[in-house]
């Protein structure tokens, strides 16, 4: 198992309620495995919008194996202005 | 009281009876002598003895000004700037005074005001963002802005868009921001476009530019603008909204990452500020923070936030820098 720190901002907030949420994991999963466990968490609220990931507060565009003690960032891209 | 170096030549000019007192060191005088300006010396005793009106000069203009409060002195008058501003004023014709409290900021100087006073900034958007953006560049002293927004001010805009007033309601966003940005300085070249931008007049509205904000609402827009940016080779500050939450970043310099590389393919978002709901102060905080960046920029000044994302939250004091 790995232990790892999700940072929620914007819609990825206010649709888990919550500013941080820690979580263990089994060995392997990778950071598209824990975008589908966040959005089935959100129980359809984040259904319609994408979401930018970083790990250790460094953007990532691939699929990423994620290890023991990472912080994830998801970021929705807002729009207002 | 304060007198401009411009204003004090008008009164060498003019004729005007005064005497110039220089309160800096010996040491200090003889190293940066006042130039074309004659001026006696000494401690603030013997400038009591001195009949009618004086101007007092320091290095920088922040000694005599204190001077002035502290002794509650009358008839007297604190050079803005000091023996700097006075000096590129005769070098250069140029009286750049008025800046002083940031020309006296060692990244900034007189060279960097003067990339200030000479950049062309084009600003897509004049709402929560583009009016605080816009307001803090003019002030700044930027040379030339373009505005470009086809909308209209309506009574839901004014929480947040202080460039407006009640009695602007119903005129257009561009024409009042305008007229409102010009009265705040005379040094700035204002060029007001009322039309959205798209793909067809995109390029004609931003040729010319040195540093294109997007200060839009929707993520369309936003993919344009990125664009454009990138077949310009303009760099673009950006900036975005959702509730308590702001997003910060430069885009496009030498190759570094845009909004399409953040988004590839394409970006949903479910909500607009309208939607969402905003609180007037974001939109101020974020939109100065795109200012600072464009200055930055502008002057050169590291760090800055090429190559990275900042997320500012307002509700619980918090910054994050993204890594792109």
């Amino acid at each position: 198992m790995i232990k790892i720190k999700i940072k929620c901002f914007s819609q990825v907030r206010y649709a888990l309620g919550k500013d941080e949420i820690a979580l263990e994991l089994d060995e392997g999963t990778t950071s598209d495995d824990l975008e589908k466990m966040i959005r089935e968490k959100a129980l359809g609220k984040l259904e319609n919008v994408t979401l930018g990931i970083a790990i250790n507060k460094k953007y990532v565009l691939d699929d990423t194996k994620l290890n023991d003690g990472d912080e994830i960032a998801f970021i929705p891209p807002v729009q207002g202005g | 009281m304060i007198i401009t170096p411009k204003e004090l030549q008008s009164w060498i000019k003019q004729g005007k009876n005064f005497t110039v007192f220089d309160v800096r060191p010996k040491k200090e005088i003889k190293k940066n002598p006042l130039s074309k300006l004659d001026s006696i010396a000494g401690e603030l005793e013997e400038y009591k003895e001195i009949k009618g009106i004086v101007v007092l000069v320091c290095q920088i203009g922040l000694v005599t000004e204190s001077m002035i409060i502290q002794n509650e002195l009358f008839d007297t008058y604190s050079l803005l700037g000091g023996v700097e501003a006075w000096t590129n004023f005769i070098k250069e014709k140029n009286d750049l005074s008025r800046w002083s409290r940031q020309t006296i900021l060692d990244e900034i100087g007189f060279e960097g005001q003067k990339k200030i006073m000479n950049s062309n900034v084009t600003i897509i958007g004049m709402g929560g963002l583009g009016c605080p953006a816009a307001c803090s560049l003019v002030a700044s002293g930027l040379g030339a802005l373009k505005i470009i927004d086809g909308d209209e001010i309506e009574v839901s805009n004014l929480h947040r868009q202080h460039l407006f007033r009640e009695r602007d309601i119903g005129k257009k966003k561009v024409l009042s921001a305008k007229k409102r940005l010009e009265s705040l300085s005379e040094h700035v070249s204002i060029s007001a476009k009322d039309i959205y931008l798209n793909e067809e007049n995109g390029y004609d509205l931003i040729k010319n530019s040195d540093i294109i904000i997007d200060a839009s609402d929707n993520i369309a827009t936003r993919f344009i603008i990125d664009k454009l940016s990138k077949k310009k080779n303009i760099p673009l500050v950006y900036g975005a909204l959702y509730k308590f939450e702001g997003y910060v970043s430069i885009f496009n310099v030498n190759g570094s990452k845009g909004y399409s590389e953040l988004f590839p393919g394409t970006a949903i978002s479910s909500e607009t500020c309208n939607d969402a709901g905003i609180l007037g102060m974001m939109p101020s905080i974020i939109g100065n923070m795109q200012a600072l960046e464009t200055i930055k920029l502008i002057v050169g000044i590291q760090p800055n936030l090429v190559g990275k994302l900042m997320l500012y939250n307002g509700l619980l004091n918090t910054t994050q820098i993204i890594e792109l």
